[in-house]
């Protein structure tokens, strides 16, 4: 497997390891230093990866993995590249974005665990898929989500 | 600025910056001081066993003996913890993961506080001895007969030795204290610990 191929499957999924860091960076520092430590685990992780789900799937959770047990800076300041729509919207209005960037900023005002399943969920995995990157059930994951919803909705609306 | 106009991500994703990449993952940093720590272990003893043919004199043999069997003991442990240590990055599920950084680090602070409670006292005593024995010029014998000296000598280990486990702690806590604080806190998230 060489490197050019490996390198062909991240740009094609490319996205992935941008929305999930910019959920977490602190500042474009930490950006560029999580974007070298996700790559670099990706690559000396993909000889294991054998093809038994999707590529983006595989990356999804070397991409958390590696972020989540990262030593990152603790208090989250807000970067303006990096608000960006969360899903994958094709044309955006101006009302669509600010929409858009707003429910970015909600939530990265949440635990560092629900903003891994919220994100999930808007990429349109389903709570057993989650359930399953994250470690748990998939009831676990409709009781979190649940939570994770309303306490959104109190962010947006407030 | 869109994904596709990310140039820090579209720069490493060019042929040839992946071999020039570094991981700053915590557990590749505890792999490099276990095995940091097994190579001091092995110059150390080499020391010790010097500076026991050099004074051969029984308290000072017997200070020092102890010490390097805990040194050897000691420098075992960090060299079975650094077989053990896996610091990379897998498609397991995300507890998994983080449960298995956790545990890694505890069992590296684990170790080097045992190691710390059984050697600090031992090395503090063996110190005092070897620099009054050549400060003074005397033998052990002779030092440690007079009691201000043996007073002094518990003054020393009683002091030194919370002092460097404080030491060692606190630089513990400065280097991984808050990263273990946040995986916990994920760890019990996940786990639906409130």
């Amino acid at each position: 497997m060489s490197e050019t191929q490996f390198l062909e499957q991240v740009r094609a999924s490319q996205g992935i390891i941008y929305k999930l860091v910019a959920l977490y960076a602190a500042d474009p520092e930490e950006k560029k230093d999580l974007y070298q430590e996700v790559l670099l685990q990706a690559w000396k992780a993909w000889p294991s990866f054998r093809g038994d789900a999707k590529f983006s799937t595989w990356l999804y959770r070397i991409c958390l993995n590696t972020i989540l047990t990262q030593k990152r800076k603790n208090n989250p300041v807000e970067y303006k590249e990096s608000l960006e729509p969360v899903s994958p919207v094709i044309e955006h209005s101006s009302i669509q974005r600010e929409n858009s960037v707003s429910l970015q900023k909600a939530i990265r005002q949440l635990s560092e665990t629900d903003r891994a399943l919220i994100s999930m969920h808007l990429d349109g995995y389903d709570n057993s898929e989650i359930g399953d990157i994250l470690g748990i059930s998939g009831n676990h994951v409709a009781v979190k989500l649940h939570r994770c919803k309303q306490q959104l909705t109190n962010l947006l609306t407030a | 600025m869109s994904e596709q106009d990310d140039t820090d991500l579209s720069q490493l994703l060019q042929p040839g910056r992946l071999k020039k990449l570094h991981s700053s993952n915590p557990l590749q940093k505890i792999k490099f001081y276990l095995i940091v720590s097994v190579i001091w272990a092995v110059l150390i003893s080499g020391l010790y066993i010097y500076i026991m043919l050099r004074f051969p004199q029984w308290p000072v043999v017997l200070c020092l003996g102890v010490v390097l069997l805990f040194t050897v003991w000691s420098g075992y442990k960090a060299y079975v913890l650094y077989k053990n240590v896996n610091p990379l990055v897998t498609g397991n599920s995300l507890l998994a993961e983080m449960e298995k950084q956790y545990e890694g680090i505890n069992a590296w602070m684990e170790l080097q506080m045992r190691v710390a409670v059984f050697i600090y006292p031992v090395a503090a005593a063996g110190g005092f001895m070897i620099g009054g024995m050549i400060g003074s010029g005397k033998s052990i014998a002779f030092f440690l007969s007079k009691p201000p000296v043996i007073f002094a000598l518990i003054i020393c280990i009683l002091v030194l030795v919370p002092v460097c486990i404080w030491f060692a702690k606190w630089l513990f806590r400065k280097s991984f204290g808050k990263h273990l604080v946040t995986l916990k806190e994920n760890i019990d998230a996940l786990k639906g610990v409130d």
